[in-house]
């Protein structure tokens, strides 16, 4: 076959203004593939048609493309790059989403777990503090004690080593040798003190009484009641010796001798 | 101002075929004139012109998945659809009466070329094609702007159908020829 006879034979611009028939356009599509001549020269045919109307071209009024574009609106896809755009930036966020929700929940764990602890730690703080609160008051109550206790102390001494104070020993009477008090009288004020140093706890309903005996005659001095330690007694204006009876409570006008338990002499 | 995408056709058909309003929107304002006067040399009306080109976008749109690169150029075959778009209407009962009641003298189906004066007559295929002879006209005329087929062309005018092929041929050989490129 002569290619190039077939080609110029006008063949191609037929079929390329679409008027060629059947049976041209079959024989035409088997030898394009056939003869790269022919695809070459269907291509210029191509270009010359695609020129040519453009060298025809009749303006068009705007409002069809927009007429056009509205008729079509629904047939659109959304925008692409935009739709891939908005996909990626939507996974990226919900990627960001995702990584402050897990770390957020770790966070939580950790924060919880941590308060957990302090929370005991701070249980155990607080008690052990109001333990150590409790201690230091009984502390401070107790040396509260002991400096009252000093001072009292302190006092009996002063008036136990004042000037013109007198030592009166009271020992046990027989059968009663384990007892001792130690009397204090002062001879410029005429104050009695007593000191029970071994006396039996007085029984319920009884109370020792101190007596002194004065030319031979025993006188009320004043009763020990709860008294501890040094009692301050009735003043005593004069005495030769002095001695202590178990009486009943509120005391006795004249002593039971039976019940006494010391006695002492004024020494002069 | 929106970025305007400029396509080589490769790309343009990929994207038409995507659905994207841009490929559309650059098709047509790359080839709606072109399309425009091939229609209104078949289709003289300007309103009717319109509509078909409308038409024509509306096709290419909803077929684009039916062209083929390997049968040709995007061009070529938008031209194609305008072409017979256009031949439909004007070979449509409507338009037919319409015309009819315009030229009563016309018995025959009327040649666009030869029975109106037309405005666009001096541009394009169809300025080219008055510069032909007469035989060569007349094939044209019947083939090209009115889409008759060629063994209907051979009965018409009453030649073989391998005179009909050639003379064909050869005025568009000759119409090419006047347009070198």
């Amino acid at each position: 076959m002569d290619i190039q006879a077939y080609i110029q034979s006008g063949v191609i611009e037929s079929y390329v203004l679409g008027v060629a028939d059947a049976q041209d356009v079959a024989e035409l599509q088997r030898l394009r593939f056939e003869y790269p001549e022919v695809e070459a020269a269907i291509a210029a045919c191509e270009a010359w048609l695609a020129a040519t109307a453009n060298a025809g071209a009749v303006p068009v009024s705007d409002n069809v493309k927009e007429q056009l574009q509205h008729t079509l609106q629904h047939e659109f896809a959304p925008a692409a790059g935009t739709t891939a755009a908005n996909q990626t930036s939507l996974l990226k966020r919900m990627n960001k989403v995702r990584y402050f929700a897990a770390a957020s929940i770790v966070l939580l764990v950790v924060s919880a777990t941590i308060n957990v602890y302090l929370y005991q730690k701070y249980h155990q703080a607080n008690k052990d503090y109001i333990a150590l609160m409790n201690e230091r008051n009984t502390v401070v109550a107790d040396n509260g004690l002991y400096q009252t206790r000093l001072r009292q102390m302190q006092d009996r001494m002063q008036l136990m080593a004042a000037p013109g104070m007198l030592k009166v020993s009271m020992p046990g009477t027989p059968g009663k040798e384990g007892n001792l008090v130690t009397l204090f009288w002062d001879t410029h004020t005429k104050d009695v003190y007593v000191l029970a140093n071994k006396l039996p706890k007085a029984p319920a309903g009884k109370q020792y009484q101190l007596w002194a005996l004065v030319d031979g005659k025993p006188v009320d001095a004043g009763m020990l009641g709860d008294c501890t330690d040094l009692c301050q007694l009735k003043p005593v204006l004069k005495a030769q010796a002095f001695a202590i009876t178990l009486e009943n409570t509120g005391g006795s006008p004249t002593p039971h001798l039976d019940q006494l338990y010391v006695m002492g002499n004024v020494k002069s | 101002m929106k970025a305007v995408p400029t396509y080589t056709e490769q790309e343009l058909v990929r994207s038409l075929k995507l659905r994207e309003q841009a490929a559309f929107s650059y098709l047509y304002d790359h080839y709606s004139s072109a399309l425009h006067g091939v229609i209104q040399q078949i289709v003289p009306d300007p309103d009717v012109s319109v509509d078909v080109l409308q038409e024509v976008f509306v096709k290419i749109w909803r077929q684009i998945e039916q062209y083929d690169p390997v049968k040709g150029r995007l061009f070529t075959w938008m031209f194609s659809i305008a072409r017979t778009t256009s031949i439909d209407t004007v070979r449509g009962k409507d338009w037919r009466n319409s015309q009819k009641n315009n030229s009563l003298t016309d018995d025959l189906i009327p040649l666009a070329g030869a029975t109106q004066p037309n405005p666009i007559d001096d541009i394009g295929l169809r300025k080219m094609v008055h510069s032909l002879k007469e035989e060569h006209k007349v094939l044209v005329e019947l083939s090209y702007f009115q889409g008759y087929k060629q063994d209907e062309i051979a009965q018409m005018l009453n030649i073989p159908l391998g005179t009909v092929k050639t003379r064909l041929r050869a005025a568009l050989l000759l119409l090419r020829q006047q347009v070198k490129l």
